[in-house]
């Protein structure tokens, strides 16, 4: 069996645990939430299990290279880097309702990746600007970073709905999450790490670009669009640790920073540059 | 955390409306959660501090008029924020952080417009599409080269400006936090102690207090201790004051960016050469002004190769090239894209290749009555007899690609006879004729038998490789890079360092000796609280444990 065809199983691990977290959510059962967790630790292992035997296959077909260097795959680890900093965080808040925010995007991100035409799944051999070292390292870092911004928009979506709820007023659906105050901090805490890791994603990538073409910056549409994210997320920093800006304020940056992170790394494609390689 | 500054050395703040020495209570009402609470505010003019009965954010503070410095968890200990009288109202502007945000929002929504509007080569397609009036707009607000306008560079500048009156005007409250020796007798830091942060121990007080003393120093900086008249015992340490920096490392890094950015575009160029193999170049192109520049020294192109995979996808781009000082190689080297090559400050880049025409082609000569049919290999500039040798040719003109037309050679003939026709030829001549009709014979020009008796074909041109190489200086790249690493180290101590501070007291009480341990962090205070849980639990084991020390002298 080839390593995309376990992978567009996996996406029907990722959609059951997503609605294991929901269900756990109505139900209030902690035995589901219980379930949730090891199906999507399942679904992790499967596509880490998944990913490595891709690695493997790329050196059989003799263009042994580490999978990272096209749309399908980077969709493919974006969707593992999510899931693993998802329950990286559930281990450490001890909290399991992010999940039902975080696994539909590991969802939508390998359904994409599997199942829309446009996205070629077959192993491709290097050009030769890909190869270098600098391309695992960029590639991690941008998509970790991407996967943080990610945790900190689901938290976000997860804030404005637990704003819905009427003091006394028991929800079933929005009694678990959290209170605000903490989905802000833990927010917040998702865009540091967002942020540390989108600057080092961005400093890869542009020292790898002054080997490859000779310019450390060129201003080509997903390099600015990077830029772009990086501001909107120096705002929001700034915007906190010196304003004091906290709840909705914040919330609805971590949705803006998001957007621009999805255009980053989805709508710079209908725009021409020197990412071309990323496109299919 | 503005403002954070050790009251003890900066007295009775000025601007207090009770004025000095008098004590003040103020009821407020603080929302903690959703429902507001009632709380009091004490401020003690004899210490100049304020005191309140909650946690509170520090904003709270700011809209009732105050700065204040979070301590712990229970208290605040409030101080005027300080600014230097500034009559100057640019450095006003300059150091408010609205302007930094709008500067950030401006450069995001600038740069959008840049990747929506094709820029330099690519926007003339864009200006010839647009009507005559808007494209002058564009122009003029230099949309069509955004990146170098002078209104984005003028943001830049501003944002830079803001950057740097930001950093100096905190910078001073920073240091005072780092070089701050607090004082080690706080006993209002210990007046709303949680429970769980004392403990009682059955043993003498000098002892214990040596070694927590001893324990203490071990884990935290700069321990200094105080004994009270009534015989407390108060210690005080700290860690991690480096993290008061961090953020100013990161503002300078970025400065330093731009600095690098700047010095590259003012001292360093960036050019392009295509060598055909075998040439030897001294001049590149500029890419900005298209202006040719000689470099120091010459390169020659000594193979061009390239490789593919099995699927047809490029493998790999490989120029050898020879760099000459006066005539001699000075150096060699093989060129791959990602392993650049430097030679005498100048670093070259495999960024292109393509196939020139090279001075051989081979021609087929059919005479119409079917006697003659010869092939020749004919070099460019050379003059050949035609079969029966009353008259001649040259090779006049060879080119990879005529017209669009694929690869071409311009033959000129000469007869005795004075008729004298240039004529084109085309490799791809039976191609050209199905698409183009009769277009052979409607232009003498590029008709094969227009020298009569005889029909010229071009079977062949000999191509050559060349190297598209990419030519750059840029002596701002190393200050760049360093940005690029003081950027990462200064944001992992901005976000992940914190100044901690710990006080301990050692009192007398009915079960021996009673230790508290309080503490202040900067940052991730949930973290420190952790931290503060360990050392009490930590520190009464080694108390437990610990045999009598000697006397120490703190």
């Amino acid at each position: 069996m080839s390593s995309s065809v376990i992978l567009s199983y996996i996406t029907f691990v990722y959609f059951l645990s997503f609605l294991l977290y929901l269900m756990m959510m109505v139900m209030g059962k902690e035995s589901i939430g219980r379930a949730a967790t090891f199906v999507t630790l399942a679904g992790l292992a499967g596509q880490t299990f998944a990913i490595v035997l891709r690695w493997a296959e790329s050196y059989r077909l003799g263009i042994g290279h580490a999978p990272l260097s096209n749309l399908y795959e980077s969709l493919i680890f974006f969707a593992w880097t999510i899931i693993f900093l998802y329950l990286l965080t559930e281990w450490r808040t001890k909290n399991k309702s992010i999940g039902a925010f975080a696994t539909p995007l590991a969802f939508l991100a390998l359904a994409y990746a599997s199942y829309s035409p446009s996205v070629n799944s077959r192993i491709q051999p290097l050009v030769p600007a890909l190869k270098s070292n600098w391309l695992i390292a960029h590639v991690i870092t941008c998509f970790f970073g991407y996967a943080a911004f990610g945790l900190a928009f689901g938290i976000s979506i997860m804030y404005f709905l637990k704003k819905l709820e009427k003091p006394g007023k028991k929800n079933f659906f929005l009694r678990i999450i959290p209170r605000p105050a903490i989905l802000d901090d833990l927010s917040y805490q998702m865009v540091v790490i967002g942020f540390l890791l989108l600057t080092l994603g961005i400093i890869t990538g542009s020292v790898w670009a002054h080997s490859a073409w000779g310019s450390y910056w060129s201003w080509d549409p997903k390099e600015t669009w990077s830029l772009i994210t990086w501001l909107v997320y120096a705002a929001l920093l700034h915007s906190r640790m010196i304003r004091g800006w906290r709840g909705n304020k914040l919330a609805i940056l971590c949705i803006i920073g998001f957007s621009c992170v999805l255009f980053t790394y989805f709508g710079v494609n209908y725009l021409a540059g020197l990412h071309s390689y990323a496109q299919s | 955390m503005q403002g954070l500054r050790n009251p003890e050395k900066r007295g009775v703040p000025s601007r207090t409306p009770q004025g000095r020495g008098m004590s003040v209570t103020q009821p407020f009402r603080y929302a903690q959660g959703r429902e507001p609470v009632e709380r009091q505010m004490v401020f003690d003019g004899k210490s100049g501090k304020l005191f309140c009965d909650c946690a509170i954010k520090s904003m709270m503070i700011k809209r009732l008029g105050f700065e204040l410095l979070i301590g712990g968890c229970t208290l605040g200990i409030m101080e005027e924020p300080n600014r230097p009288d500034d009559p100057n109202i640019l450095w006003k502007i300059f150091s408010s952080l609205k302007l930094t945000l709008a500067l950030l929002i401006v450069l995001a929504i600038g740069s959008v417009f840049g990747t929506l509007i094709p820029q330099q080569e690519s926007a003339m397609e864009l200006a010839h599409k647009l009507s005559p009036g808007l494209a002058r707009l564009f122009s003029s607000f230099q949309l069509f080269d955004l990146y170098h306008s002078m209104w984005f560079r003028f943001i830049i500048a501003l944002l830079a400006a803001n950057l740097i009156v930001c950093s100096i005007n905190r910078f001073p409250a920073s240091l005072r936090r780092f070089r701050g020796q607090p004082s080690p007798e706080r006993p209002k830091l210990f007046a709303n102690l949680a429970p769980q942060m004392a403990f009682a121990l059955n043993r003498d007080l000098e002892e214990v207090s040596n070694n927590t003393s001893a324990y203490f120093r071990e884990r935290y900086k700069r321990v200094r201790s105080a004994t009270t008249a009534q015989g407390e015992h108060y210690l005080v340490g700290e860690r991690g004051r480096c993290a008061n920096f961090g953020v100013y490392l990161v503002h300078l890094s970025v400065l330093l960016i731009l600095l690098g950015g700047l010095v590259g575009s003012i001292f360093g160029f960036e050019a392009f050469v295509n060598v055909p193999e075998g040439a030897t170049v001294e001049k590149v192109r500029l890419r900005k002004t298209r202006a040719p520049r000689r470099l120091p020294f010459a390169v020659r192109c000594d193979k061009f190769s390239l490789d593919f995979y099995p699927n047809g996808t490029p493998k790999e781009y490989r120029s050898d090239l020879s760099f000459l000082v006066d005539g001699k190689v000075a150096h060699r080297g093989v060129l791959l894209v990602n392993h650049p090559i430097t030679f005498k400050g100048i670093t070259f880049y495999q960024a292109s290749y393509g196939t020139i025409a090279g001075n051989m082609a081979r021609l087929r000569i059919a005479s119409k009555n079917g006697v003659e049919d010869s092939s020749f290999e004919a070099q460019l500039g050379k003059t050949y007899d035609l079969p029966g040798g009353h008259a001649k040719f040259e090779v006049v003109d060879i080119r990879s690609n005529f017209m669009g037309m694929g690869p071409a050679v311009q033959v000129q003939v000469r007869a005795p006879s004075g008729r004298n026709p240039r004529i084109w030829l085309f490799q791809n001549q039976e191609k050209i004729r199905r698409r183009f009709p009769g277009i052979f014979e409607k232009f003498p020009q590029l008709n094969p038998a227009a020298f009569e008796p005889f029909v010229f074909s071009l079977e062949k041109i000999e191509s050559r490789y060349y190297t598209g190489l990419q030519v750059s200086k840029d002596p701002g790249v190393f200050i760049v890079w360093t940005g690029f690493f003081m950027i990462v180290v200064g944001l992992f101590v901005t976000f992940f360092m914190s100044h901690r501070r710990i006080w301990i007291r050692i009192s007398k009480s009915p079960q021996g000796v009673r230790v508290e341990v309080a503490g202040i962090a900067s940052r991730n205070k949930v973290g420190f609280a952790k931290e503060l849980d360990r050392f009490r639990d930590k520190l009464q084991d080694y108390l437990l444990e610990a045999p009598p020390s000697q006397a120490e002298t703190a």
